[in-house]
């Protein structure tokens, strides 16, 4: 599934612009750009790592509350000389509140990716925990997530099959709540609110700054379904499991 | 997937993590003592151990890949690669080791730039095979004919043969030429290779190859080097030392048989039949099909130029193979530019050193005779003494042919093979035929690409073509990893590699060890091996007649 969200980070940069963000072009600015991540919920690492060896990463801070992931993480970036070359990639055994106090004097809007791949299934409250997340959003930057449609589909991949007893489980009973998964539909809503919010509130506070934009705050929400299947691996499934 | 694990059983480490460590613990080749880590400067992204074509061609391409090419890489040859790389023989000369390179990894070679470098004079494509067998009357031809008919065009290419060297130079050229000569070391040997340790200061290189190297012709310590590398490639050959570090084992067998290789002259036979006469050339072909198209009436009433409906597309060039089965083996003559040709014949040890010890002329001879006579003659020249004792100075062999030609019953070929006037001096040689495959061609940090992954009988030609296969792949496979921000040794970045070529080298390398035990078949001179010759017979002519059957079959070589 991490290459599927590489390919999924390398469209989104295409459709906003039209030179190839790999290109080794010298010409475009846009080719010689390095990104900053911000990946929140990093657990062993496995997404924070493939982002810190892309040639065109500036740096990648990968946070997680949990300790012992956060051990396993670092352990496995002991394994590998790039991923240890200064302030490419650090580890960070927080969460996303606290997540201030320890990158002191970077500033809030500093990363061009914040990315929260199969976190949000896990929160009790994701509207103040994505809000949380965006304000470290540069603008012009990307949230990139993925977390598991509330479908009766993926009740029946997550909680009977992941969860079930050896030999068939996966991951330990009681791994997923399947009422704390969210839908695109949810997710799009969502962000049409906060901009309607954000676009109100604008207009009526006095000291704008001149920041009364004829705009959103946050732009087009792009959704991509993936599924698992077996002896394939993952793959896109063509359109959301809400779309069928 | 987790964020956070929801109990303490999650926190294992799972079966094939447990595994790849304890593999990566255990490997060990030569002797080596590793104590510390080799420093930065030491360690690299990719390492290839063998600098021979298939080692060449993968660092060109991934030299010449933008995604790939910043990657740290190090090739390690024992031998002088700027000897190869100076490597130059006068046009009437021709390397006896030469490779006929399928059209798939001609475009290979020059999607990585290399094939410009070549000398495309020294090299000849060819539209056409024909196969016979000596224990019946049966023969097929192998061309694109039908292709060519149907679309008016010219006769694709079957294949192109080139010498090994001089592939070899164009892609050393090719490397220069993107100022990658700093990454290869020759005249290096692999001492040994281990691993590399758990450094509490430092990194944990503990499943990292480390490789010992000792520069040739010096003693003691003075020149020798420690490196790690992220992902070790074995293009070492046949009894790659990488393979063995990584614990592969092998399966073949010998084939009891040695192939004998040699350059031989032509002869250049103004028969419009001769594939060394091209009856009509493309440049003719391309402007009478012009003429043809255009409706100029003044155009097709040129009679300097060809009619174009009465033309049929040139040949350049015919490979020519004959079974003999009573014999231990094929007999195949490839054609090379100016009249030479390259010669690989398979077959037993015995006959093998007997015709390494005929003189040049005997030799020729005996050549023609295996391409003409019928094998109870040809049995029969391998009786003659080697020793010239005959007052005109013919061998033995040479009266012999002369007179059995007149009186042969054997059937040619519809193109007939060409008539061999001379050997080359110094261009006899032999090596033993065996069929090998490691059981895996990938393991963590390690991966094995030609010769150390597979070895197969010559007579399809297939064997470099697997490992120019091998290298695209490989160089495939480190791209995506590296645009997917994997580790490119890790075993899943390694997996797409050995999914794809496993399969085609036991495709090939079964096909061609099925055809060469049919093609045993009727060693004896008994009825029952005349009987299964005639079979053969009929087989070989049933797949001649189906429509597509042939055209199948040069696919899957294509």
């Amino acid at each position: 599934m991490n290459s599927l969200r590489h390919d999924f980070i390398q469209s989104c940069l295409r459709s906003v612009s039209s030179a190839s963000p790999n290109s080794n072009d010298a010409q475009n600015p846009e080719a010689t750009r390095k990104y900053k991540y911000l990946d929140v919920g990093c657990g062993g690492g496995i997404f924070a790592s493939s982002a810190a060896r892309l040639p065109n990463t500036a740096s990648v801070t990968a946070i997680d509350p949990t300790s012992e992931v956060i051990k396993v993480a670092r352990e496995h970036q002991r394994g590998d000389p790039m991923l240890s070359q200064p302030g490419r990639l650090q580890y960070l055994n927080c969460a996303i509140e606290e997540l201030d106090s320890h990158i002191e004097g970077q500033g809030k809007e500093s990363f061009d990716f914040v990315t929260v791949f199969e976190v949000v299934e896990h929160i009790d409250k994701p509207a103040a925990f994505l809000r949380q997340a965006l304000a470290h959003l540069k603008p012009g930057g990307w949230l990139i997530g993925s977390t598991i449609a509330r479908h009766p589909v993926s009740y029946l991949t997550t909680k009977i099959v992941a969860e079930a007893p050896w030999p068939i489980g996966v991951v330990p009973p009681g791994t997923h709540d399947w009422n704390k998964y969210v839908n695109p539909s949810e997710v799009r809503e969502w962000f049409a609110h906060e901009n309607h919010e954000l676009h109100t509130r604008n207009v009526e506070t006095s000291d704008n700054e001149g920041r009364i934009e004829a705009g959103d705050k946050y732009g087009v929400v792009r959704v991509e379904g993936c599924i698992y299947l077996p002896l394939l691996g993952w793959k896109w499934a063509g359109g959301t499991a809400e779309s069928r | 997937m987790l964020s956070r694990p929801a109990s303490k059983s999650s926190r294992y480490i799972c079966k094939a993590c447990r595994s790849a460590i304890n593999a990566s613990r255990k490997r060990k080749f030569g002797t080596n003592s590793i104590t510390s880590n080799p420093t930065s400067d030491d360690i690299y992204d990719v390492v290839t151990v063998g600098g021979g074509p298939v080692g060449l061609a993968l660092l060109a391409a991934l030299k010449t890949s933008p995604s790939t090419s910043h990657l740290k890489c190090l090739l390690v040859e024992s031998q002088s690669l700027a000897k190869q790389k100076s490597w130059s023989l006068p046009p009437d000369a021709y390397s006896n080791r030469a490779s006929s390179i399928t059209p798939t990894n001609q475009s290979f070679l020059e999607a990585i730039e290399a094939w410009r470098h070549l000398d495309l004079t020294r090299v000849q494509p060819y539209d056409e095979m024909q196969v016979w067998d000596a224990g019946n009357a049966a023969s097929i031809q192998f061309d694109w004919s039908a292709e060519a008919i149907k679309y008016n065009a010219p006769l694709r290419t079957v294949a192109t043969m080139v010498e090994n060297s001089n592939l070899s130079r164009g892609l050393l050229r090719r490397i220069e030429d993107v100022g990658a000569e700093e990454s290869m070391m020759s005249g290096w040997n692999v001492k040994g290779i281990g691993n590399g340790i758990d450094d509490p200061e430092g990194c944990n290189l503990s499943t990292w190859p480390v490789l010992e190297l000792q520069q040739i012709g010096s003693e003691g310590s003075q020149n020798t080097k420690q490196i790690a590398t992220r992902l070790l490639i074995g293009a070492d050959g046949i009894n790659s030392p990488v393979r063995t570090f990584a614990g592969i084992n092998t399966n073949g067998w010998d084939y009891g048989r040695h192939g004998v290789v040699a350059t031989l002259q032509v002869e250049s036979s103004s028969d419009p039949a001769s594939p060394f006469q091209n009856s009509v050339s493309n440049d003719d072909f391309d402007s009478a099909l012009e003429d043809f198209l255009s409706d100029d009436p003044k155009s097709s009433s040129s009679s300097s130029q060809p009619n174009f409906e009465n033309i049929t597309p040139s040949n350049r060039a015919t490979a020519f193979q004959r079974f003999l089965p009573a014999l231990g083996g094929p007999i195949a003559i490839l054609p090379l530019p100016n009249n030479h040709a390259s010669l690989v014949w398979s077959t037993t040890p015995q006959i093998a050193s007997y015709l390494k010890s005929l003189s040049p002329s005997a030799f020729t001879a005996t050549v023609n005779a295996a391409l003409r006579l019928e094998q109870v003659d040809i049995q029969y020249l391998f009786s003659l003494p080697t020793t010239i004792s005959e007052p005109n100075n013919t061998s033995p062999h040479e009266s012999e042919l002369t007179w059995r030609l007149q009186h042969t019953k054997s059937t040619p070929p519809s193109r007939s093979p060409p008539w061999i006037t001379a050997l080359q001096p110094n261009t006899i040689a032999s090596f033993p035929l065996r069929l090998r495959n490691a059981t895996s061609y990938i393991a963590p940090r390690i991966a094995l690409a030609g010769d150390a992954a597979h070895t197969i009988h010559p007579l399809a030609g297939q064997g470099l073509n697997l490992g120019l296969g091998d290298a695209e792949c490989l160089s495939r496979t480190i791209r995506y990893a590296v645009e997917h921000g994997m580790d490119i040794g890790d075993l899943m970045a390694l997996q797409g590699y050995s999914g794809e070529r496993y399969a085609a080298a036991v495709r090939v390398s079964t096909g061609v060890d099925l055809l060469n035990k049919v093609y045993q078949i009727g060693s004896g001179d008994g009825l029952v091996g005349s009987l299964l010759g005639a079979a053969r017979g009929l087989g070989m002519r049933a797949v001649g007649m189906v429509p597509g059957v042939r055209e199948a079959i040069m696919r899957t070589v294509d």
